[in-house]
């Protein structure tokens, strides 16, 4: 082999498309313009299946192929010799062209045609750079191990679990140029991603959520692989799926919508990496751009060892923060807050939180400030250690997994977004306080109790 | 009565058969693979079945079309070439980029020739309509020099009888053969 796979990975991104010969048993040859080769490691590609034609036909019958790929800057073509090996029809490879394709559909207009129905597994026997002229590569944008490097000792640095997510979210702007960010950590039922800090949006979006499987960032947390789109397209468009699947389901899903998920409208290029540690998916790290073929395979490996080291440090210091939580000490009473009261409703059925008519926070988050609240009313209790709130049996955290720190920076955050009336600090080691600048009149809402219209609109 | 060109054996005369002969490519084709700024890929086999493939760089087409001729560089298609004599099997695709326009040729009888007068100048034309299509979909001419450069080493042509077309614009009707697909 004279030449490496990964060195020629830019060539398979798709901006000039792969022209490949295949022939029949009887030595008819045939060939096709590919509508996306992915790389899958140093020695296999995969092509996309989405007719059943003559190279279809071929392949089954004589796994051989030749294939062209051009470097989209330089001009340089390399053919390649493959031998098919398999299809597959679902799984992370499958899912990640899938997306990929959609993208590629919107962008030559070919959504509706381009339907993909499997990965073309084929091993690559030999790589010939074709002989001709090439054009001087573009400068680097930057060095992605220099910027790797330098959010990685970031990271390193961070003690807090608080800053380690805004301390990432700083250095992949300052250092990758990636100004549009947010990382969704994964509820403890596994079942859906909350965002708990972001850049480069007008909202935040903190405590907005999206079902796993849903759009760039759902799909990868379901598939556990890097999801990279480099043009627009609607089918992965994360609000309009989630708006789809919201109106779907009446009323109980239409709050998921009420805190909106950041998001570019101009949105084009889209990457999600799952954020993994310990073996199980913690949450996705998602970039995106307004610009077509922003982020490429080196940035999509930057940022998985990024989240690689991402989730290391969100359990260490999770864990640590659990060994050096305090023990609380007797305290005195809050003074009651003056004032017009506010009314804190709680829905039992999925633990939502109104102030007065505004929307605060549901599921585990939700049953976190209805538990601090009720002991602040009821015992007048200002300061909570996070021990007590993990053992607390109101508090319905799903399982031990679930990192109830990250729902405490999540409600926080909330809070000091809405301004509300009541705010959580820190107060020492695995401490919080509670301050309330009004009194708060407390109202239980049972299953099936009617929300405030406001919310529900 | 019609036939197919390709019912002829490869070195049969044409005049040892009684039908005309009619080529699967209409004037339209033949103007558009001719003229349209196409992106030309060539493809054959060898005897053990391995395909080859090259790029082409202009095309010429003889007016009743039952003859057509690509181009390519010498030193890009040495496998290729060597498929070409040994078995003289072959694949042509055109595609427009900013249309998808596709169809594909393939003929039996391809031979490796050198090429006639005002060739070369066919081959300026199909670069300068090239580029000029890569130029609509973002392309500059440096990048379209580079794709099918020759390098200023030798040129040949592939000449063939079409046998056989099919219509291969993306969708549900790629790969039906011209007649059905017009």
């Amino acid at each position: 082999m004279t030449q490496r796979l990964d060195v020629i990975r830019d060539c398979l991104e798709g901006a000039v498309p792969g022209i490949m010969a295949t022939c029949a048993a009887d030595g008819t040859p045939n060939v096709a313009y590919l509508s996306q080769t992915e790389y899958v490691d140093g020695r296999h590609i995969a092509l996309s299946y989405q007719f059943f034609n003559t190279t279809r036909r071929n392949i089954l019958a004589n796994p051989e192929a030749r294939l062209i790929v051009t470097h989209p800057h330089t001009g340089e073509r390399f053919r390649l010799r493959l031998r098919y090996l398999r299809t597959e029809t679902a799984g992370p490879l499958f899912e990640r062209m899938k997306a990929k394709l959609a993208g590629i559909a919107s962008h030559t207009g070919m959504s509706g045609v381009f339907r993909l129905l499997g990965s073309d597994i084929y091993r690559v026997a030999e790589i010939e750079r074709i002989p001709g002229a090439a054009l001087a590569p573009p400068p680097p944008r930057a060095s992605l191990l220099a910027a790797l490097r330098a959010v990685s000792a970031r990271i390193a640095g961070c003690r807090e679990l608080d800053l380690l997510f805004s301390d990432t979210l700083d250095g992949l702007e300052a250092h990758f140029d990636i100004r549009h960010a947010m990382v969704l950590l994964l509820d403890g039922a596994g079942t859906r991603l909350y965002t708990i800090a972001s850049r480069g949006y007008e909202a935040s979006g903190v405590g907005s959520e999206i079902p796993l499987g849903q759009g760039v960032i759902g799909v990868a947390a379901r598939e556990g692989t890097p999801i990279r789109i480099g043009y627009a397209t609607l089918e992965y468009a994360y609000g309009r799926a989630i708006r789809a699947a919201a109106e779907a389901n009446g009323l109980a899903a239409v709050l998921e919508t009420e805190i909106p998920l950041p998001g570019l409208a101009d949105s084009a290029s889209q990457l999600a990496v799952p954020i993994r540690a310990a073996g199980r998916l913690l949450g996705v790290l998602y970039v995106e751009s307004p610009h077509n073929l922003r982020f490429g395979y080196d940035d999509e490996d930057a940022l998985v060892a990024l989240a690689g080291q991402l989730g290391a440090t969100m359990l260490s210091l999770q864990q640590a923060s659990e060994l050096q939580e305090e023990v609380l000490v007797p305290e005195p009473l809050a003074q009651p807050a003056a004032g017009r009261p506010v009314l804190v409703r709680h829905y039992a059925g999925d633990d939502s939180v109104f102030l007065d008519d505004d929307y605060l926070i549901k599921g585990v988050a939700g049953s976190i400030f209805w538990a601090l609240v009720r002991d602040h009313v009821e015992s007048g209790r200002s300061t909570f250690s996070n021990r007590e709130l993990r053992l607390d049996p109101r508090i319905r955290l799903p399982d031990l997994s679930d990192n109830l720190e990250a729902r405490l920076i999540l409600l926080r955050r909330r809070l000091n977004e809405r301004q509300a009336c009541v705010r959580l600090e820190k107060a020492g080691r695995g401490r919080l306080l509670l301050t309330a600048s009004r009194p708060l009149t407390l109202v239980e809402v049972g299953q099936g109790g009617a929300r405030p219209d406001g919310a529900c609109c | 009565m019609s036939t197919s060109a390709c019912d002829r054996m490869p070195d049969q005369p044409s005049s040892v058969s009684s039908a005309v002969p009619e080529s699967p490519i209409d004037a339209d084709h033949a103007a558009f693979i001719t003229t349209a700024g196409v992106s030309i890929s060539v493809g054959s086999s060898s005897a053990d079945l391995l395909p080859s493939i090259t790029r082409g760089i202009g095309c010429r087409v003889v007016p009743d079309r039952l003859r057509a001729s690509v181009f390519v560089v010498a030193e890009q298609s040495r496998d290729l070439l060597d498929d070409v004599r040994d078995t003289r099997r072959i694949a042509v695709v055109f595609s427009e980029p900013h249309s998808h326009r596709t169809l594909q040729i393939k003929g039996r009888d391809a031979v490796v020739e050198a090429l006639e007068a005002g060739d070369r100048d066919r081959i300026e034309r199909y670069r300068a309509a090239f580029s000029a299509e890569l130029g609509e979909i973002g392309f500059g001419p440096l990048f379209t020099h580079a794709l099918i450069d020759s390098g200023g080493g030798e040129v040949v042509a592939i000449a063939f009888t079409p046998c056989a077309a099919f219509d291969q614009t993306p969708g549900p009707r790629a790969g039906e053969p011209l007649a059905h697909a017009k």
